[in-house]
């Protein structure tokens, strides 16, 4: 009985046996999550970093005080130190230069990248742009009219719903260089008063010289304003490949002095995962970039803000 | 000793996306049947245990049997189904174009009124390859497509009928009763299961719902001319034999066929499945070869 009282007012320090099978079972957790191996392991060095030496009460648990650090580390990894207001951006850009906001949308094949272009294209329809759709992709079969029944859809949708943004495609058929065309679209934009242009690009695998070279070349000959990589919620510990690979592709293959880097990301699919949504927390730590939007659906109005607060939960709930 | 090397080899299971509870119980296993203390010094104790769970990957995926393949002369029908943007249609125009070059007489039904542009998608691969194909532009529903293209085909004296179906997940019971239907109707002789290589802890769960839906007797692997190891999909193979699973550790003989990967966009790119290769990459075993020699 007395012990328990000793117990109450005494303090205990946090040593690294403490910590370390909580966080590993933490771990493993974060590893079914389907977060990448590398980033659980960053994520547990910092958390027993900033935990060991640490003065303790008796009774607090070792796995609440762990559980607690491990929340606030991944709102960091999540929280983008740049700003994600699209729209404002597009507006300023419009207003200041007069000229057309460009978005490029990149990621390797399949992921969702001319469907979630189609639905920010529906987004920004909403917000009464004028918007030129860009096919660069002229590899895949059926890519230049999957785009085009995508802009007939808006525009009949447009029509429905009664609002003033307008839709077009730009295209020049399958076989020429993508980044001329992009070109073209962006000084057609220019020229006939577009807001917005969205350019779809291929997919393309990541280790995939020369396409990945033909992408770095699109990049530099338009310096777009977005370059937005598309990435879906299933992928697993390639998310990490991806990204920094297309980042590395940017830059080596640019020729440029400052190369350009992804600047955010379209995180899709996200309804195809249930609590396994690790893919969030890898892909905004290798970029550091925000994610832009998350695609939960494939209809137009699938596209939402990333909830950050919910993701967590998703992470560390049981 | 032991602790290390089992850590390193969960590192690289982990990292190639192999499920979590699948690490676990091969981990146990090992625990089990390595008797480290009675191995004689001087053999190497991470290749002996690499070699275990190497053994253990090969048997999942591996079921002894052949292959399921189309018999000439005979109405195959194959149905593609899998989770969006996987790889079915281009798979589907893959499959088709390696049978026909065996001599089979195939063709391609698209039944995906979904996805904008489906139709041209399949339409432009199958004309590339000469290969006849049916779908429309105005009929919205994709049993009738199924039904139709199928009696057409079969009418004709096809062998081989390759239907290619939209882009589903278990998240939305309507897409999976869908899939259902087309499958009662078309009454597949094969259904392939189509899996994106790079697909991380969801495959598990994802894997288990198609195949409690429609009978699928194949598994293709898809993009594995990146740097994807597919341990996502070897564990969704071991999931979909799961309850077998939970009761003996030796991974039983499901009925899961590995037939082909998918190693790239173009028409050729589309070689057999080869377990001891894959597993080898997968566990990031440079020197498999060794390891399968002894
Ligand atoms: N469930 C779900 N499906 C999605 C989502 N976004 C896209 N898709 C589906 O994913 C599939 C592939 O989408 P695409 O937009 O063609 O992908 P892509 O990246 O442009 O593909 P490639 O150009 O061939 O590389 C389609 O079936 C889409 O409907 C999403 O947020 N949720
Ligand atoms: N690199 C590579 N790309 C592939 C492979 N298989 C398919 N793709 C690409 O992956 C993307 C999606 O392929 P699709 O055949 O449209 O996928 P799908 O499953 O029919 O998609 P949905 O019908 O939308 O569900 C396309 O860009 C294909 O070219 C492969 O083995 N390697
Ligand atoms: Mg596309
Ligand atoms: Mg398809």
């Amino acid at each position: 009985f007395l012990s328990y009282f000793q117990n109450l007012t005494s303090q205990r320090v946090l040593k690294e046996e403490d910590l370390a099978p909580v966080l590993e079972t933490l771990r493993n957790h974060l590893i079914d999550r389907n977060v990448a191996v590398d980033i659980t392991g960053v994520l547990s060095e910092s958390i027993l970093k900033a935990l060991v030496g640490k003065k303790i009460g008796t009774f607090s648990r070792v796995h609440t005080i762990v559980s607690t650090q491990m929340e606030q580390s991944i709102k960091k990894i999540l929280t983008p130190s740049t700003a994600t207001d699209v729209l404002r951006d597009i507006n300023f850009v419009n207003k200041t230069e007069n000229r057309p906001y460009s978005l490029v949308f990149v990621g390797v094949n399949g992921v969702g990248k001319s469907t979630n272009l189609s639905k920010v294209c529906f987004w920004l329809l909403q917000n009464k742009k004028k918007i030129l759709v860009a096919a660069c992709d002229t590899f895949r079969s059926g890519a230049v009219e999957q785009l085009r029944v995508h802009v007939r859809n808006l525009t009949s949708l447009c029509e429905n719903l009664n609002l003033v943004g307008k839709v077009e495609l730009f295209e020049k058929g399958y076989g020429k260089d993508s980044a001329t065309i992009a070109r073209d679209a962006i000084s057609f934009a220019k020229n006939n008063e577009f807001d917005v242009v969205l350019v779809d690009t291929a997919g393309r695998m990541q280790d995939n010289e020369p396409l990945m070279r033909a992408l770095a070349k699109l990049v530099t000959m338009n310096d777009p304003d977005k370059i937005v990589f598309v990435g879906e919620a299933l992928v697993g510990n390639e998310a990490v490949d991806q990204l920094s690979k297309f980042n590395r592709a940017l830059k080596d293959f640019s020729g440029l002095e400052r190369p350009r880097q992804i600047d955010g990301i379209i995180l899709t699919k996200f309804d195809t995962v249930d609590e396994k949504v690790g893919a969030a927390l890898s892909m905004t730590y290798v970029t550091g970039k925000p994610v832009l939007f998350v695609g939960t659906g494939q209809t137009y109005t699938d596209l939402k803000k990333l909830n950050i607060k919910s993701i967590v939960c998703s992470l560390l709930g049981q | 000793m032991l602790d290390e090397v089992i850590k390193d080899i969960q590192r690289a299971l982990f990292e190639s996306d192999v499920n979590a509870r699948l690490v676990k119980k091969l981990t146990e296993n090992i625990k089990k049947t390595c008797k480290l203390d009675e191995i004689p010094s001087g053999v190497n104790k991470k290749k002996l245990i690499q070699k275990t769970i190497f053994d253990e990957l090969i048997k999942m995926v591996d079921p002894g049997t052949e292959p399921w393949k189309p018999i000439k002369g005979k109405v195959n029908i194959v149905m593609f189904v899998g989770l969006q943007g996987s790889g079915k249609t281009t798979t589907c125009t893959k499959l088709a174009f390696y049978y026909q070059r065996k001599g089979f007489k195939v063709c391609l039904v698209c039944t995906d009124t979904f996805r904008a542009g489906a139709f041209d998608q399949l339409k432009q691969n199958a004309t590339r390859a000469k290969i006849p194909f049916y779908g429309s532009y105005s009929e919205t529903d994709p049993v009738q497509l199924a039904i139709d293209g199928v009696d057409k085909f079969k009418s004709e004296g096809f062998d081989l009928i390759i239907v290619d179906t939209s882009g589903r997940h278990k998240q939305e019971a309507e897409l999976f009763a869908e899939m259902k239907q087309i499958s009662d109707v078309v009454q597949p002789t094969n259904s392939i299961f189509v899996m994106d290589g790079t697909i991380g802890q969801a495959a598990d769960g994802q894997a288990k719902a198609f195949k409690s839906t429609v009978d699928i007797g194949s598994i293709i692997i898809t993009k594995m001319d990146g740097h994807a190891k597919g341990g996502g999909a070897i564990s969704a193979v071991a999931a979909t034999g799961s309850n077998i699973m939970y009761i003996t550790f030796y991974l039983p003989k499901f009925n899961l066929l590995f037939s082909f990967i998918g190693t790239g966009e173009h028409i050729h790119d589309l070689e057999p499945f080869t377990p001891k290769s894959f597993i080898g990459k997968m566990m990031g075993m440079g020197d498999i070869s060794g390891l399968i020699e002894t």
